[in-house]
């Protein structure tokens, strides 16, 4: 090819893109009243956390197909664009950035593990777009950042239920902790600790262990030696807790056992079987809990096949919660939709009522349930402090 | 409960586990021997067996030992396949290029597992089927059935060993092979093949530790990492290259963490073996049985 033919294809490539380009953006801030509106989705579609990111996945469609069916939002569509997250902090920030490039999206919603939200941290306060969590760390909303809005409740909320419901429902006073020693974990035990202090108990035995442990002979002899009771367990991964439950029954230790959602997550049902029966849980979703969560379940199961867990539910809750604050708002410009988020009350979810405190945080109650034969049981509900 | 009878628990707990390094570490240090290659994909065979038994058996439409012994034959085919498109390839290169092969391969079996059986672990049943908790209590120590069979299979499994390298000439063959492979290749022994007969066992005895841990692991597509480092510890601390090294190692690893984590603490359970291998790279690098570096070369 000689050299002014080169050049001539490469400018009319060059035109091409340009004029292509053009036309996409004149196409797009043209028919802006009808035009869909884009939600942002972080999805972890590899990596280790592809199970939980499909269920979000599984309760963004669902919710979106409502809405849409119902009339949209003032006639306008809602359409769901989704990045994969790739089940680590690099990913989802980049997922994050790739999203951000498309200024048509109104709001995003974000994974659910607290450290990737804590990485996206800086990002979300630059890029002041409203962004939903399903990480329950309590620093996350009691950063200063004013973009972040939880649509479950925080690890403080949990530790209080759970404490609460030891010392007041099971009437145990000589309460181990035993909790996982990552993030998670050595968080959610201080705030155990202190939730147990203000109800005048002190813990007996405070013990962490490595994620992945497949021996716990150790942790249950410190319990037995500890002459512990009750139980409160911190464990962020189920197989652990699988573990765990089939070690205590197998070294013989009876003791009261409320956990957090790990201890009722089916990975940790199917392989711990009957030694899990009789355990609490903390659980910020169950069917019975509500109307609004009942509906849901029952939706979930027509159009997936499955039942619902709370990976699906708050994902379903944060489209809705952001449906509501799009219609009430009165444009689309980030803060209005910030806004009309804080004003939101009284909105009930599948998750439960829906109240944004200026932190961000939605919810405040928490409930318990118990593991009755395989079947998770709602015990009771138990409203908590912010 | 009285005192022994917690440390008889810990002890087993701890001699049951260190079982499982040894398996996996036998699997390490054979390959080495015959090839000088770190095989850092021995982890993942275990995953990888506990994975082929839990496809095989899952559902119950096959008999569970039939689907165990299929196992077995199935992690035979993998460990020919893994010669091939590992070892073969890059046989007359230096042994880095090979040890970084490994590597990929681990990665590549990770996250094929991850794709074809999903991030739920699983469960496969143990070999003993006992309702109720799957094992006895004798003295206020509960003995796990499977973790006896464990116990019991890397016993039988090193005594087999031994007398297969000692008294056949097959056995010979590959010892002949893994000492000098211009000698035994002069002396018209088949290299290749031993070779591959080399790795085909070292993948059915890492794809057996698997099939055996699964009912007390759960099978995950991780399952395996955690499992090699130690084995690469155990090996390290009883002497690379040593089969009584990996024994001695595997065992004294598992009572070392088991005990470390009862009477000091939990939290630093696996920094015990890093610990115990540290010492050993300090002050005695060759480990209890190695041989000195100097030597091998």
């Amino acid at each position: 090819m000689n050299k002014r033919l080169a050049l001539l294809v490469a400018a009319v490539m060059v035109l091409t893109l340009f004029i292509t380009g053009c036309g996409k953006t004149s196409k797009s801030s043209g028919d802006k009243a009808t035009a869909p509106i884009k939600i942002g989705h972080i999805v972890h579609m590899t990596g280790s956390a592809v199970e939980a990111g499909g269920e979000e996945k599984n309760g963004a469609i669902l919710a979106v197909e409502e809405i849409n069916a119902a009339g949209g939002i003032n006639g306008r569509k809602l359409i769901l664009v989704q990045e994969d997250g790739q089940s680590s902090n690099v990913g989802v920030v980049q997922a994050f950035h790739k999203l951000l490039e498309d200024k048509d999206i109104a709001v995003i919603i974000g994974p659910s593990p607290s450290t990737q939200i804590a990485a996206m941290l800086p990002t979300i306060n630059d890029a002041k777009i409203p962004v939903a969590t399903g990480g329950t760390n309590y620093g996350l909303t009691h950063s200063g950042c004013q973009w972040l809005f939880r649509f479950r409740p925080h690890d403080g909320m949990s530790a209080q239920a759970m404490a609460s419901f030891m010392v007041n429902d099971l009437k145990q006073k000589k309460v181990a902790i035993v909790h996982s020693t990552d993030a998670f974990g050595n968080g959610g035990r201080d705030l155990a600790v202190a939730a147990l202090k203000k109800l005048g108990v002190t813990p007996v035995l405070d013990l962490g262990y490595n994620n992945d442990e497949k021996d716990f002979t150790a942790v249950i002899n410190a319990l037995k030696k500890s002459g512990a009771t009750g139980m409160i367990t911190y464990m962020t991964f189920s197989p652990d807790v699988g573990i765990l439950a089939k070690q205590i029954k197998q070294q013989g230790l009876k003791i009261n056992w409320i956990g957090s959602a790990s201890v009722t997550a089916t990975p940790a049902r199917q392989l711990a079987g009957e030694a899990l029966y009789g355990t609490y849980a903390v659980a910020d979703y169950h069917p019975d809990a509500n109307d609004k969560a009942k509906k849901f379940a029952d939706a979930y199961k027509a159009k997936f096949g499955k039942d619902p867990d709370f990976y699906s539910s708050w994902t379903y809750d944060a489209v809705y919660v952001f449906a509501e604050a799009m219609k009430k708002a009165p444009d689309l410009k980030p803060e209005s939709i910030r806004q009309a988020l804080l004003n939101i009350r009284g909105f009930q979810g599948a998750e439960g009522i829906y109240n944004f405190d200026q932190n961000g945080d939605g919810l405040d109650q928490y409930n318990v349930v118990q593991n009755v034969n395989d079947v998770i049981k709602l015990v009771k509900t138990i409203k908590a402090q912010r | 409960m009285s005192t022994l009878s917690l440390i008889g628990q810990i002890l087993f707990a701890g001699l049951a586990i260190g079982g499982v390094y040894t398996l996996v570490a036998l699997g390490i240090v054979l390959i080495y021997r015959a090839t000088n290659v770190v095989n850092f994909a021995q982890g993942d065979f275990t995953m990888l067996g506990a994975y082929v038994l839990f496809a095989l058996s899952n559902g119950e439409k096959i008999n569970f030992f039939v689907a165990f012994l299929l196992a077995l034959v199935v992690m035979a085919v993998l460990g020919l396949l893994f010669e091939l498109g590992v070892y073969y390839p890059l046989r007359n290169r230096s042994f880095l290029p090979v040890v970084i092969a490994t590597i990929g391969a681990s990665i590549m079996f990770q996250n094929g597992a991850l794709a074809i059986f999903g991030p739920m672990p699983q469960k496969v049943r143990p070999v003993i089927y006992a309702s109720g908790n799957g094992g006895i209590t004798l003295g206020g120590v509960f003995f796990d059935y499977q973790y006896i069979v464990i116990l019991v299979v890397t016993l039988a499994l090193v005594l087999l060993q031994y007398l297969f390298f000692e008294y056949t000439v097959l056995g010979k063959k590959m010892q002949a092979t893994s000492q000098d492979k211009d000698m035994a290749r002069m002396l018209g022994i088949p290299v290749s093949i031993m070779i591959a007969l080399t790795y085909i066992y070292s993948t059915v005895i890492g794809g057996l530790s698997g099939m055996l841990v699964a009912p007390i692991f759960f099978v995950t597509h991780k399952m395996g990492v955690m499992l090699g480092l130690k084995a690469f510890a155990a090996t390290i601390c009883g002497g690379f290259g040593d089969v009584r090294g990996a024994i001695l190692g595997g065992l004294a690893l598992g009572v070392i963490e088991s005990f470390g984590a009862a009477f000091i603490s939990t939290v630093y359970k696996d920094a015990f073996s890093l610990l115990l291998l540290l010492l050993f790279l300090l002050i005695r690098p060759q480990g209890i049985f190695g041989e000195k570096v100097a030597e091998k070369a």
